[in-house]
């Protein structure tokens, strides 16, 4: 079975850091993928609706009628429940019946013929009363009085369903049937006892009723506590149980074939296992992304993604990414914006831009996602502080007025009439230990009901617990954590800190800071910058920023290159970036302690003065110090991976590696080989260039018809394939591996590295989503100075700061400052970090500007510049899109075989489109044979023959509809053109040609 | 312009048998054209080829 990385039955669980390097594994990759197929995965978090809760929904439809729905999903599976209101009666709704079956039948179905005690149970207010009356009438009239008349009455309505074997039932026992496991599924029905289901239902009708009236409002499916998130062991757990159940349904039906039969060895069940087919079933799904299970008519695709390994950055936001089930193209606002009960659990920040936007999440720093727990000792605590057990209820007892409805897990387990002191204990005992951490309890005032969940997927996060207008976290306790005598784990233990979901938040009072704190205060935030993620948490002053300017970043930090690994120099990755010099960014916030950014940076402190130079500057374009690229700055290392496997045929061929070939005159090996080894793969540290062999493959000529026998003892014929380097620049390379897999016999992979400097056109930004490609590079003697003699090595144009209001940027810098003058690391942690007055004196202290100003000189002239500069080093990442990987410029060159017309994109060497708007402009310019020129004969002219009495094509003057030759003349067209001809043709429709002389018309 | 020759057959000029390092336990191994890859010493069936011996020049900018 595939394992996840780092999880309790991976090798890596528990392992110090040393224990870890000695592995070759870094001990800060933070596992969490599994590894399929050579190829890392993650699954990623899916976000749903929750199952077995009560969803109101107002306004559906044209007529914004009323609709409640449960998704009920067991462990067998999954249905959904509505109760919707048509001409003011309630139906019942289901998939398994072919018409909605009116409420009233189903309550005489499932054993309560008498009126009142049903009408009772939704409600005896008079809301309640008037609107079920329309409803028995119905009844009535359909000539429905007792069960067996309910019963029959739905079991003519089931959709029927094709039954394999299993005795032949009556309608009435078939209607008992789905009512008992279908509708409803999660309610449990013991010994056909249907009070539960009936009180459930009951509970729907009036929630419906109580929308209509608007005593209650409709759910809202935008809120966070009616969702839940699907983890990979969730996911993973689903697709063994299905396997498991088909392997053995599969076991079955072999033995029920093979046993009857008398045989002579007894029937070993061993002997028909198929050892392979879970684990075929997991790697296949894992790879593939498809999570199809039949039993509760899942199929999704892209549940899994290949873990981006751009950045250390990229493959941690991976892990937390959440995506949503909703389709993109939707265009409702609701699920894509961001929801206040998000707050503190995802990050605001952190989501693509563009067609996922909002449907892509992320987690924030502290949330935790729950798993299941044990109902039983919930339960038996809950009867035992004074819930009323539904059975032993009437209707009127469990609508009154004087009580709370409880719910566990979305069943009802009963009433309680002192709710208070059953939240407040309850929460008592959590904190006490007595129950999981993770339980939630919380009430609805109004719905007048407690919710207990214990289910899974439930997002939460730690608070501390304030008591009597004091927070429970004492000085005395942060010392000891900080001393090591404590861990996180303790504070939960003694109940000083305590996880709140969703739903629990809503019924506390959470403040902020400590000072904030009144005596109706529950909990204390325990820091606020961990409502942002990993990605946005890597911004030093976020809260200063405009609020796109943090989204941008997040969508950026991950394409910045930098260190992935301590193990990067092992990876064998088709394409890995990785920077000469990385630094740790000069601000730094308590995030990026967190997730060790500054012990694996994408990054370097540049020194920035902002200030115009030179024009090439403008749009956003950096000018970049020449000196600062020779020391180093903004190099980058690009790894590349050739691959090549030698096969094996069907007719007992296989690929073979020659030695170079030699020149006969100088005994040298020719140029295009002068890479290789004598086992003809070329050797690792030698330098390739374009054109050149890294493998000398040779391949058969025949591979699939057997040899005849003739040809037995001769050679086979083989021809050259080799594996050649392509690209404007040299690589080196780096390893050369040599293994086999399980298909090929062979296989070679080649590390090739390349050492870039930056050069015009690379993209740089920094933190703050302020991204530019450089513009220019200048000589450091033509570069300004400042008095200390201090040459920047980045100028950015001023005009990039008003209209993106990223003043956080302008703060980095004097955070920057402050601390390279005093040799230490200022904090720019999101709702914190070190004061820019603070920054200021500093700066006063070592003699600066206190605004971050520096006096300076021109390189150019020596005069002094007109105006301070503001002057001091940013912390830049250099982005993985460089000028090398994308030029590309043709002349002539291949073409698409069908259209004739040059091919497209770099890859194939493509043509540079002349589009639609250019072609408009060159339209209304006139310029006509340019257009011509363009848009044919540079491109696709053909010439065809015309004739002009048909005014179809012929061919060698010939036209063959006329038979002659006579009318025929010559003509250029592009071949697109001929070609629609032809295909119109081809479909029974006739263009015909009229030709006119160019001088007659 | 020389046909070229299959390697192990035909006596160039400085044919040797191929050395491989392996990943696990870092023993030189000689591995022939058909042989299967696997180390001698551990069992382990990754192999990295040994640096070339050719002198090699780098642009210094």
């Amino acid at each position: 079975m595939p394992v996840m990385l780092r999880s309790s039955n991976c090798v890596l669980s528990g392992k110090s850091p040393a224990e870890m390097s000695k592995l070759n594994e870094c001990p800060m990759d933070p596992g969490g993928y599994f590894i399929v197929k050579g190829v890392e995965k993650v699954v990623l978090i899916q976000e749903q609706l929750s199952k077995n809760r009560m969803i109101v929904d107002t306004d559906v439809g044209r007529k914004g009628t009323v609709v409640c729905s449960v998704t009920s999903s067991t462990h067998e599976r999954k249905s959904k429940t509505d109760v919707i209101v048509k001409h003011e009666k309630y139906y019942l709704k289901h998939n398994s019946f072919s018409e909605d079956i009116p409420v009233a039948i189903v309550f005489k179905a499932m054993g309560f013929e008498s009126e009142q005690e049903f009408v009772q149970m939704i409600g005896s207010e008079e809301e309640v009363l008037g609107a079920v009356a329309p409803c028995l009438e119905e009844c009535h009239k359909a000539g429905v009085f007792t069960q067996l008349q309910a019963l029959k009455h739905i079991g003519n309505r089931i959709r029927q369903r094709r039954m394999w074997g299993g005795p032949k039932k009556t309608k009435v026992d078939e209607a008992r049937d789905v009512l008992h496991g279908v509708v409803l599924a999660h309610v449990p029905v013991t010994e056909w006892n249907f009070k539960l289901k009936a009180v459930y239902l009951a509970l729907m009708v009036r929630r419906v009723i109580q929308a209509q009236c608007g005593l209650v409002r409709g759910d809202d499916r935008d809120y966070y506590g009616n969702k839940r998130l699907e983890l990979a062991g969730s996911l993973i757990s689903l697709l063994f149980e299905d396997l498991f159940k088909k392997f053995n349904a599969e076991l079955k039906k072999i033995a029920d074939l093979t046993i009857p039969k008398p045989r002579a060895a007894q029937f070993d069940i061993v002997k028909h296992m198929r050892q392979d087919q879970i684990t075929n079933g997991l790697v296949h799904a894992i790879s593939s992304g498809n999570w199809t299970i039949k039993r509760f008519k899942m199929d999704r695709a892209g549940v899994t993604q290949v873990l981006s390994r751009l950045s250390y950055i990229s493959a941690l936001g991976m892990m937390t990414r959440i995506s949503s089930q909703f389709e993109k193209t939707r265009k409702v606002s609701g699920p894509r914006s961001l929801q206040p009960s998000q707050w503190g659990m995802l990050c605001p920040s952190d989501t693509p831009e563009g067609e996922a936007c909002g449907l892509v999440k992320n987690l924030a720093l502290m949330t935790h996602i729950t798993t299941d727990h044990d109902e039983a000792p919930i339960v038996r605590l809950a009867f035992n502080l004074g819930v009323e057990d539904i059975q032993l209820l009437s209707g009127a007892e469990i609508t009154s007025k004087y009580v709370y409805m409880v719910f566990l897990n979305g069943n009802i387990l009963g009433v309680i009439r002192n709710y208070k002191r059953l939240v407040s204990t309850f929460r008592l005992m959590r904190r006490a230990g007595y129950i999981n951490e993770f339980v939630s309890i919380c009430p609805n005032h109004a719905h007048r009901c407690v919710y207990i969940s214990s289910d899974a997927g439930r997002v939460c996060r730690p608070y501390i617990i304030v008591n009597k207008g004091r927070p429970l976290v004492t000085s005395k306790h942060i010392q000891e954590l900080s001393q090591g005598f404590r861990c996180f784990e303790d504070f939960l233990k003694e109940g000083l800190v305590e996880y709140l979901d969703v739903n629990e938040e809503n019924d506390c009072m959470i403040s902020l800071y400590e000072k904030e704190i009144t005596m109706a205060t529950t909990h204390l935030e325990i820091e606020p910058f961990t409502i942002l993620g990993v990605c946005a948490g890597l911004i030093p002053y976020p809260h200063h920023n405009q609020s796109p300017r943090n989204t941008y970043q997040c969508a950026m930090g991950k394409q910045a290159m930098g260190t992935i690994g301590y193990n990067q120099r092992n990876r064998i990755d088709t394409l890995m970036y990785l920077l000469c010099y990385p630094q740790a960014p000069l601000v730094k916030s308590k995030t990026i302690e967190l997730i060790h950014f500054d012990k694996l940076p994408a990054g370097q402190n540049a020194t920035v003065a902002v200030m115009s130079y030179s024009g090439y500057d403008i749009e956003d374009a950096l000018v970049i110090n020449k000196a600062s690229l020779d020391r180093g700055f903004g190099r980058c290392l690009v790894y590349r991976k050739q691959q090549c496997t030698m096969k094996r045929y069907a007719n007992q061929t296989f690929d073979k590696v020659m030695g170079p070939m030699v020149d006969a005159t100088t005994r040298k090996p020719v140029w295009r080989h002068s890479a290789l080894d004598t086992d003809g793969i070329c050797a690792p540290g030698e330098k390739i260039e374009n054109k050149q062999v890294f493998v000398n493959k040779w391949m058969p000529t025949v591979t699939m018809s057997p040899l005849s026998s003739t040809d037995q003892d001769k050679q086979p014929e083989y021809r050259e394939v080799p594996i050649s380097y392509k690209g404007p620049e040299p690589s080196f390379i780096e390893k050369v591996m040599i293994s086999s897999n399980p298909e090929e016999a062979f296989l070679i992979k080649i590390l090739l590295r390349q050492t870039r400097r930056p050069e015009i056109g690379d993209k740089f930004s920094s933190r703050h989503g302020q991204k530019g490609v450089c513009g220019l590079i200048v000589p450091q003697a033509d570069m300004p100075f400042s008095d200390t003699g201090i040459c920047p090595d980045i100028i950015m144009n001023p005009h990039g700061y008003p209209s993106r209001m990223t003043v956080g940027k302008l703060m980095e810098l004097l955070g920057s400052k402050a601390g390279v003058l005093d040799g230490k690391f200022h904090y720019g942690t999101a709702f914190g970090g070190d004061k820019v007055v603070d920054l200021s004196a500093d700066l006063i202290r070592h003699g600066y500007n206190y605004l971050g100003k520096d006096y300076v000189t021109s390189g150019i002239t020596g005069e002094p510049l007109s105006a301070y500069i503001y002057f001091g080093p940013i912390y830049y990442q250099k982005l993985k899109h460089m000028v090398l990987d994308k030029m590309h410029a043709r002349a002539k060159g291949p073409r698409a075989v069908l259209t004739r017309q040059p091919t497209e994109g770099r890859s194939r060497d493509g043509g540079l489109r002349l589009g639609e708007m250019e072609r408009d402009c060159l339209i209304g310019y006139g310029a006509s044979m340019l257009l011509l020129e363009r848009l044919m004969i540079s491109s696709d002219a053909f010439e065809v023959d015309v004739c002009e009495q048909c005014g179809l094509l012929g061919y060698l003057g010939w036209c063959q509809y006329c038979k002659s030759s006579k009318n025929v003349s010559t003509l250029k067209m592009p071949y697109a053109c001929k070609l629609l001809f032809q295909e119109l043709l081809s479909m029974n429709i006739v263009p015909r040609l009229s030709l006119k002389r160019y001088n007659e018309v | 312009m020389e046909t070229p020759r299959p390697e192990g057959e035909a006596p160039a000029p400085k044919q040797q048998t191929m050395i491989y390092i392996c990943g696990e336990c870092h023993m030189e191994n000689e591995v022939k054209a058909r042989d299967p890859i696997r180390c001698r010493e551990c069992g382990y069936r990754i192999m990295y080829k040994k640096r070339t011996k050719r002198m090699i020049v780098f642009d210094a900018r």
